[in-house]
Formats: structure tokens, C-alpha cells, sequence
């Protein structure tokens, strides 16, 4: 059994390891904001007290300790979603499938923030080039690199097996066990769905 | 900017320390402390001279203000360290340790060394460890060179690496995976390309 902050900071880290932007875990952050706000008015209702002891001193000191390492790592695992889709706005917008790993406020983010980067560069360089040059999508494939960036799963990631899982399958089809424990560095692209559904994590 | 350039890459050291600081560890308080329900878990309640079991940060706290004494982990003695040490040195396996031993270890002598025996002992012996494992990681890197990688037979590997898409690292810890991160994610991913069949037309 995990407590949701052991959770919270598993996600953490495998967001920040992942070149590929993962499902958000709305109830779970909810829970958490939730926990943090309560605590922090218990905090803030028993400073006001001043009849309290040494002791208590030294227990709200300790929960509100507590309540600043929990901030941080919230903080830290939203910057890390946030990063990733502003800097792949223009992906996320044009596949419906990876919107739904994004919370509502997260996917307009990203609509809001590829909109205004195309508009930008439209008036800043590509009303002035010719016609044929002046798109930002990729249908015609005269260019490369890619106009659009989209996230490398073939990037190598170091992956821990929490459980004994399935056999992987290797880029070049050979077939590979992760026990219970095992740290291995591999593909994103093989190990992705065992992230996913929690049979191991990214370190 | 969402993401500072230095964070994007990898986890630093003192994000490690942060995770590593959720492990629980035993302590002699000095002080007694009710139950005491945290976000991370309910701890406590307190009663010297009992050992009580708390999170690092929360033993870290109290022995700053000279609260508690800390119980060093047993794996964290002069005799099992030496004991790894000679593992380390005669064995081409990496010797097994925990996952966070280094994050731990480094809080311990930093700020609890006066409740370990012979700390300077230990540290000492950390550091003739960190050397003979970084010398081995450094070895690996070298295998993950060459383009046909195979299995060694026993004795256990230091990297094993089946083809040039997986490689295993048994017993590596987790700062030592930071520290080989951009090194080996970079070669890898290069080497990759290079096998991948060339493209028609470009």
C-alpha cells in the first residue's frame, strides 16, 4: 500500500524521465491540494494560540515542514507537464489521442499557447516567404527537419521494475524478461506500457 | 520559463536527497511528541527513551535540534561496508546495496555523525566504494561501444547488455544511474541511430 505522496512522487519521476508527456493524475493531485489546503489552515489556526507549549511548537513546526516538501514536489511535477507541452503545443493540438492525457486547464494551455507561437511566426517571417514555403504543419514533406517537434520515444530511459512483468519486445523483435527489481536502459518506446500501468518506474 | 535548462535533462542530486528523505528510520527520542498526522503519513507518538520509527527528514529535524539520536540502518556499519569493499574490489559484479545508500549515507555523517561509530571510518570506506563502482560504470560504458554486445556467463556481469537496445544494470543505485545518465542515454541513443537501415532518398 502507497501513501498518495509516495505516488505523487513516483509520477513525479517518471515525468520528469519520460520524453513523452504521461496521463495526468487528476484525483490524485486533487486529493493531495485538498490535504494541503486543510493542513495548512489547521497550521494557520493553531499559531494563533498562544497558549501553546514548546512541544506543540515543535509538532507544527515539523507538519508545516512537511507541507512545504509536499508543495515542492507538486510544483516541480506540474512545471515538468507544463514544460513539456508548451514545447510540444503544435503536437498535442494536432492528436486527439494525447489530449486526453492532459486535464481540461492543460489542454487549453496548450491550444492558447500554439496559437499564439504560429501567430507570432507567421507575422514575424512567414507572411514574407513564398507561398509554398509558408506553412507550419508537415504535409508537404519537402523539409527537414520537421516543422512540428513531437517527443523522441526511441530516447533511452533507465527503467525499474516493480513487479515481475511481461516480456518487453526490443526494436529489433527479440524478446527480453524484467523481473521484480530489475534496472535496466532501454527504449522509452518498449518499456512505455508498463509505466503506464505501474509495473515499473522510471529512475 | 516552466522548466529551468538544468532540470530538464535529469533529476539533481538534491531532488534525489528529497526522495530518499520519505524512507523511514529508527530513532531515540529525546523529547515525546503525540501522534502526529502528517500529509505523507501519520507518525509518532514519541516517548523517550522508546526507539521510534519516522521519516528521515522528520529524524534530520529533530536531531538538528538536538531532539533525537539517530539509529544508523544496519547496512550502515564499518563491518558490512568492509565487507562490501572487498566484495566490490575482488568481484566484477556491482556489490548489492540499497538503492539510496549514497543520499542516506551522505545525510548521515552530514548531520547525525556523532551517533555513528567511526565516522570517518565510514566515510572513507564510502569513498573506496564510490571509486571501485564508478571505475566499473565507466567499463560498462565502454561495452555499450561496441555494436555486438553479449551475455557474459557467470559471475554475474558488471552490464549486461543482450543487444545494443537494452542494457541491465544490477545493484546500480540511484544516484549512481543520475550520474551515468547523460553519458550513457547520449551514446545510446546515437548508436541506435546508426543501426537504424538507411532511409531512401535522403
Amino acid at each position: 500500500m502507497h501513501t498518495d505522496i509516495e505516488l505523487l512522487a513516483r509520477h513525479w519521476s517518471n515525468e520528469r524521465n519520460a520524453p513523452h508527456i504521461l496521463p495526468a493524475q487528476h484525483d490524485l493531485l486533487a486529493a493531495i491540494l485538498d490535504h494541503l489546503r486543510r493542513q495548512s489552515d489547521a497550521v494557520q489556526l493553531l499559531r494563533g494560540d498562544p497558549s501553546l507549549s514548546d512541544d506543540e511548537h515543535l509538532r507544527i513546526t515539523l507538519v508545516q515542514l512537511d507541507i512545504e516538501r509536499v508543495k515542492f514536489i507538486v510544483r516541480s511535477y506540474v512545471r515538468t507537464r507544463l514544460y513539456k507541452i508548451e514545447k510540444y503545443a503544435r503536437y498535442i493540438t494536432a492528436n486527439a489521442d494525447i489530449q486526453t492525457r492532459l486535464t481540461a486547464a492543460e489542454r487549453e494551455h496548450a491550444s492558447r499557447h500554439a496559437d499564439l507561437t504560429d501567430r507570432h511566426f507567421n507575422y514575424s517571417v512567414l507572411q514574407s516567404l513564398p507561398e509554398p514555403q509558408r506553412h507550419l504543419d508537415d504535409e508537404t514533406p519537402y523539409y527537414m527537419p520537421p516543422m512540428m517537434s513531437s517527443p523522441d520515444v526511441t530516447r533511452p530511459v533507465f527503467v525499474h521494475a516493480l513487479e515481475d512483468c511481461p516480456p518487453v519486445v526490443l526494436p529489433d523483435g527479440t524478446r527480453h524478461e524484467m523481473l521484480k527489481g530489475h534496472i535496466s536502459l532501454t527504449h522509452y518506446s518498449v518499456v512505455e506500457h508498463l509505466v503506464a500501468r505501474g509495473e515499473a518506474e522510471l529512475v | 520559463m516552466a522548466l529551468p535548462n538544468s532540470l530538464r535533462t535529469s533529476t539533481t542530486p538534491p531532488e534525489l536527497e528529497l526522495i530518499a528523505t520519505q524512507q523511514l528510520i529508527e530513532i531515540i527520542p529525546l523529547v515525546s511528541m503525540e501522534k502526529t498526522v502528517f500529509i505523507s503519513g501519520a507518525y509518532g507518538p514519541l516517548r523517550p527513551p522508546n526507539k521510534a520509527q519516522v521519516p528521515l527528514w522528520i529524524a534530520v529535524n529533530l536531531k538538528m535540534k538536538r531532539k533525537c539520536h539517530i539509529v544508523p540502518p544496519s547496512w550502515f556499519t564499518v563491518d558490512y561496508l568492509q565487507d562490501r569493499l572487498s566484495l566490490e574490489t575482488s568481484n566484477p559484479a556491482f556489490s548489492e546495496l540499497p538503492f539510496r545508500y549514497m543520499e542516506i549515507s551522505k545525510i548521515l555523517l552530514d548531520v547525525a555523525s556523532d551517533d555513528l561509530e567511526q565516522p570517518d571510518k565510514l566515510r572513507s570506506l564510502l569513498k573506496d566504494l564510490r571509486e571501485a563502482r564508478q571505475a566499473k560504470s565507466r567499463e560498462g560504458l565502454k561495452q555499450l561501444d561496441h555494436s555486438e554486445l553479449s551475455v557474459y556467463s557467470p559471475p554475474l556481469p558488471v552490464i549486461v547488455s543482450t543487444t545494443d537496445a537494452l542494457v541491465q544494470l544490477p545493484n546500480l543505485s540511484a544516484m549512481e544511474i543520475n550520474e551515468i545518465r547523460p553519458y550513457f542515454v547520449e551514446s545510446m541513443s546515437i548508436l541506435s541511430k546508426l543501426a537504424l537501415p538507411p532511409q531512401p532518398g535522403v
